[in-house]
């Protein structure tokens, strides 16, 4: 297990090999024969299921949670919890073209939701996890996602047609973000990373104005805190990936829809970390390829200049 | 009004763990009330075998992907509301359907229904290999 390894490959930088993530999420749960619902509200479970994955993958870097609930729960929004899943947000305060303050929402505190759970967990992990030399990563909702979480769906349709709201949630998701990467730095992450899965279902035009400026000021937070930052996205992002190079993290992850060749030249050209992209679903999931062989074609693409290996 | 309805498929990820599967479901669900008595729809996650054999069925090149009536519409990209009207009524089984959705267009999305509309689809709840599908 190597900490600086990953951190340097975060940054873009060569390493001597590839360091190795697994995002396990509510996988942690299930290793340690937990409901996941159970394990993501007892910070005891929670800080025991990281730690014991990242034991058991002999990982370098591992999330505390990878659960995109946790900001829209903490500004306001209700969740449906599942026992062999993340919680679903199951409301959207801001569907009726409120703002978030006309909605009565405000900014999270460390008191906010299921923040004392993390702040908890972190604690009971980070010592832990030095001692094996694995860091600890922090993932927060990026603006986007947050954005839909408020707003619900409708804020695909406000990006072109309603700007100026979506673009006052957008902003409100972009500070609650910052939030959530102060928090991240304070209980000891390494790596803090901007989640923004349905970035990659959005126009690049449209990635330039809503997501990229409502993701500076957490990358400021993580840069002035002199950590490690990246911006994970999902899916078929091919028409925004020049963005998510230039949106000012040292990094980025994509996943298995995305060509490692591809990714890698775009992640050298604009001299940024990348990582993936290990079938999540098709080989882990489905098993309909071998997850060995799967491993060795994305390692083989993915070098060793600034590439993290991870399940896509 | 015809009895006969418009077929929607939404192939995803999993609408639970992956925000585009879940926003490409909500797109659906959201629709107001008179659209979704035109329509009916599944999810169908990829983690399950089934929605494997749907998937090829439907020759699916990415996740997610909204289908109308077997055609892959919205691949990878989360549509307006009045882009997924307009491709609806372009596929419509009777002229009655298509003016009755083209004189929806201006409606916009409804959330009152959402959690009712979503279980009705089987939204979340086949993300196992071995969960079946009806």
């Amino acid at each position: 297990m190597a900490k600086q390894m990953l951190i340097d490959a975060y940054r873009g930088k060569k390493t001597a090999k590839a360091p190795w993530v697994p995002y396990a999420g509510v996988h942690c749960a299930f290793l340690i024969d937990e409901p996941a619902d159970k394990m993501l509200k007892d910070p005891e479970l929670l800080a025991k299921g990281v730690v014991h994955t990242a034991k058991r993958y002999k990982a370098d870097g591992i999330p505390l949670v990878f659960d995109l609930s946790v900001e829209a729960n903490a500004a306001g929004c209700s969740l449906k919890w599942w026992g062999d899943n993340v919680p679903s947000v199951s409301n959207h305060p801001c569907s009726k073209m409120q703002s978030p303050r006309e909605a009565g929402l405000g900014l999270p505190t460390k008191d906010s939701g299921r923040w004392p759970v993390l702040f908890e967990a972190a604690r009971i992990a980070k010592p832990q996890l030095e001692e094996l030399d694995c860091a600890l990563m922090g993932l927060f909702c990026g603006p986007l996602t947050l954005a839909s979480h408020l707003a619900g769906v409708r804020i695909f349709t406000d990006v072109y047609k309603n700007k100026e709201f979506a673009a006052e949630v957008c902003k409100f998701a972009g500070e609650v973000g910052a939030k959530s990467a102060e928090f991240y730095a304070e209980m000891g992450c390494d790596i803090i990373a901007n989640v923004d899965p349905v970035a990659s279902q959005i126009k690049a035009e449209t990635f330039r104005e809503f997501v990229t400026p409502n993701s500076q000021a957490a990358n400021k937070v993580i840069k002035d805190a002199g950590l490690t930052s990246s911006f994970f996205i999902c899916g078929d992002a091919t028409k925004v990936m020049e963005e998510v190079c230039k949106i000012g993290t040292d990094g980025f992850a994509i996943d298995e829809q995305m060509n490692m060749n591809f990714i890698r030249d775009l992640a050298l050209k604009h001299g940024v970390g990348f990582g993936g992209n290990l079938k999540l679903t098709l080989a882990l999931s489905l098993g309909l390829l071998s997850p060995r062989e799967d491993a060795i074609v994305s390692l083989a693409a993915g070098g060793q200049h600034g590439y993290t290996f991870a399940p896509g | 009004m015809s009895d006969e309805k418009i077929t929607i498929d939404v192939l995803t990820l999993d609408s639970v763990q992956c925000a585009a599967c879940g926003y490409m479901m909500e797109s659906i669900a959201a629709m107001p009330k008179d659209v979704q008595d035109m329509i009916v729809y599944k999810e169908w996650s990829i983690k399950n075998q089934d929605s494997v054999a749907k998937f090829q069925e439907l020759g699916g090149r990415v996740l997610p992907t909204i289908c109308i009536e077997s055609d892959l519409v919205f691949e990878s990209i989360i549509p307006q509301y009045e882009e997924l009207i307009d491709e609806m009524a372009k596929r419509a089984p009777s002229q009655e359907i298509k003016d009755r959705l083209i004189s929806l267009r201006e409606v916009g999305f409804n959330f009152d229904d959402l959690a009712e509309n979503l279980e009705k689809a089987g939204s979340g709840m086949s993300t196992r290999t071995d969960s079946k599908r009806s």
